[in-house]
């Protein structure tokens, strides 16, 4: 009961919290706070091929890059279209992406998986460059129409826009967060531990693959489609470049594969570690790398691991029976 | 009526045969050793009835029906589980998590992404059921990868009889039991297989004669003999083959 009635407190802050985001820290902390939490929901894609299902994919921007140029393309062609139905045709072309995608990499894992992206994604960087009519090629697509939902255009009202982001990156989140949590949340991870055995239980285990593996596809174009929006272009090195597949990766490992607000922590980590840097010097890669070499050889769980670690000592030294009764 | 049965059922890695031609039957109900020097093919006929192999020929019968290639999910779904020689548990998961696994298969919970599964109150009860029926009730949150061995062989177990399967093959389950943790496991497999069919694979021949109704003895990737124990016991190719050195 307790407890319930601190949840509840908890969400009221939360949501008070991110609902006067945009009055007291002003605009440009809260396009910060939407650049986070477009990544988090990228970054926590990622995961779920990664962290739950032990599947490592070099291509995810291939599905932030659909979700992009679908919800661009839908807005420049279609006259008249809302955002949402333009966010949902770049959903939906990430998704089908993964559909076509799905009953070939489902029955690789590993290496094999890995690099069957890497090649799938550069594909699609290249068709990206070389389809100009459609694309842009390097220009990309740029100036398309941002309609809102009660306003003519949301270019000139980013608050307006935090909001609307704020809210389908949050449901993404949570939704992603309830997968884990339903008895197909389970099969993933058995699937991570044990795939020989999942089978003997008598799951399908390339189904289950494809089921999750559709799932990432389509929070990755989540995150893609309202990114395309929020910077009101989509282009091939902005969108589907390897950089873009490798950046959720470091987020998720220095963040903590495996833990469900750990990739969440890592862009945080990520987005402030490139801000401060900037400041001083332009190779920001030069610092991730070392921090990202530190966490894999000294902390694997990540910081969410090292959280967990050090808060499990703490207890033990305050009170070693209370720590007893809870193991 | 045999529950299951193999005929000629022969296998090959490459130029390599392990198995020539075994006829297997197992009758219903019974609780079946297949025994053997090593590198008799006792593993590999496990494998290529459970579907880790296609046989090179040959078919299996289950109940009489054609099952020959099946695969692993889907010899499950029809009641065929089976456990490892080599613990083969979900390590990160805990002990609840892994039989929950099982049972969520059992009750045909598989593709389930609207309902959170801790709220499903069947599913939670019949895995601490089942948890306290093999003993590791106070184990529950502990994760399989820090069980004791005996533990760990116990969960294994428990997981390949969890989905209530009508067969159950239990390949070397007492491999690398002290006396006492084998005695143990004897006791919770008798307990867990009542009214099903067993086959075990297994090297002691304490456990084999103690737990056996009857058994097969294979030999080079053939069948020596089938029997009673005391059959076998006494068959003289049997004991000129495998079990002369080992007096029994």
């Amino acid at each position: 009961m307790m407890k319930n009635k601190l949840n509840v407190v908890w969400w009221v802050i939360g949501l008070l919290f991110f609902a006067f985001f945009p009055k007291i820290f002003g605009i440009y902390y809260t396009n910060v706070m939407v650049t986070l939490a477009i990544f988090s929901v990228f970054a926590l894609s990622v995961n779920m091929l990664l962290g739950y299902t032990g599947l490592l994919s070099f291509g995810q921007a291939m599905f932030f890059g659909f979700g992009g140029y679908g919800t661009a393309l839908a807005l420049t062609h279609i006259p008249g279209i809302g955002v949402l139905p333009a966010i949902g045709l770049g959903v939906l072309a990430a998704v089908v992406l993964a559909l076509i995608l799905s009953p070939l990499v489902v029955r690789v894992s590993g290496t094999a998986f890995a690099m069957l992206h890497l090649a799938f994604g550069q594909l699609m960087y290249v068709l990206a460059l070389k389809l100009y009519n459609i694309t842009g090629g390097e220009d990309g697509i740029a100036n398309f129409p941002v309609p809102g939902l009660f306003t003519e255009s949301l270019k000139s009202s980013p608050e307006h826009f935090y909001y609307l982001a704020m809210v389908i990156l949050g449901i993404s989140t949570w939704l992603m967060w309830y997968v884990t949590k339903t008895p197909f949340g389970q099969i993933q991870v058995g699937i991570r531990d044990n795939a020989k055995r999942i089978d003997y239980l008598g799951y399908r285990v390339p189904q289950s693959k494809a089921v999750i593996y559709v799932l990432s596809a389509f929070f990755a174009g989540v995150a893609g489609s309202i990114y395309g929006l929020f910077h009101n272009l989509v282009s091939a090195d902005g969108s589907l470049g390897i950089g873009m597949s490798f950046a959720p990766i470091i987020s998720v490992m220095i963040g903590g594969v495996g833990s469900f607000f750990g990739p969440i922590l890592g862009v945080a980590i990520f987005q402030l570690v490139d801000e401060l840097i900037l400041r001083y010097t332009e190779s920001t890669e030069l610092v991730m790398g070392v921090i990202l070499i530190v966490v894999v050889m000294f902390m694997p769980t990540g910081f969410v691991g090292l959280y967990r670690m050090l808060r499990q000592k703490i207890s033990a030294r305050r009170t070693p029976e209370a720590k007893k009764e809870k193991a | 009526m045999n529950i299951l049965e193999t005929k000629d059922l022969k296998h090959s890695f490459g130029p390599l045969a392990v198995l020539f031609g075994v006829d297997l039957q197992i009758e219903e109900g019974e609780r079946h050793a297949v025994i053997g020097p090593n590198g008799a093919g006792k593993t590999t006929l496990f494998n290529t009835i459970t579907g880790t192999y296609h046989p090179t020929s040959g078919k299996v019968f289950f109940k009489g029906k054609d099952i020959t290639g099946y695969k692993p999910h889907k010899l499950a779904r029809i009641g065929i589980g089976r456990s490892f020689q080599i613990t083969s548990t979900f390590m990160n998961l805990t002990a609840f998590q892994n039989i929950r696994l099982a049972i969520l298969s059992k009750d045909g919970v598989r593709f389930n992404l609207l309902r959170r599964v801790d709220k499903m109150q069947r599913i939670t009860q019949e895995t601490d059921e089942m948890l306290k029926r093999i003993n590791l009730y106070e184990d529950r949150n502990t994760p399989a990868s820090a069980l004791s061995y005996g533990k760990s062989r116990a969960l294994e177990i428990s997981m390949a009889l969890a989905t209530n399967p009508e067969l159950v093959l239990l390949d070397e389950f007492a491999a690398g039991m002290s006396k006492e943790e084998t005695a143990d496991a004897v006791a919770l497999i008798r307990k867990l297989t009542e009214g099903k069919t067993v086959v075990i694979i297994e090297h002691d021949m304490d456990v084999v004669f103690s737990l056996a109704d009857r058994i097969t003895v294979l030999h080079y990737g053939k069948i020596l003999a089938t029997g009673k124990p005391e059959e076998i016991r006494n068959n003289q190719a049997v004991k000129d083959a495998y079990l002369g050195d080992l007096e029994v």
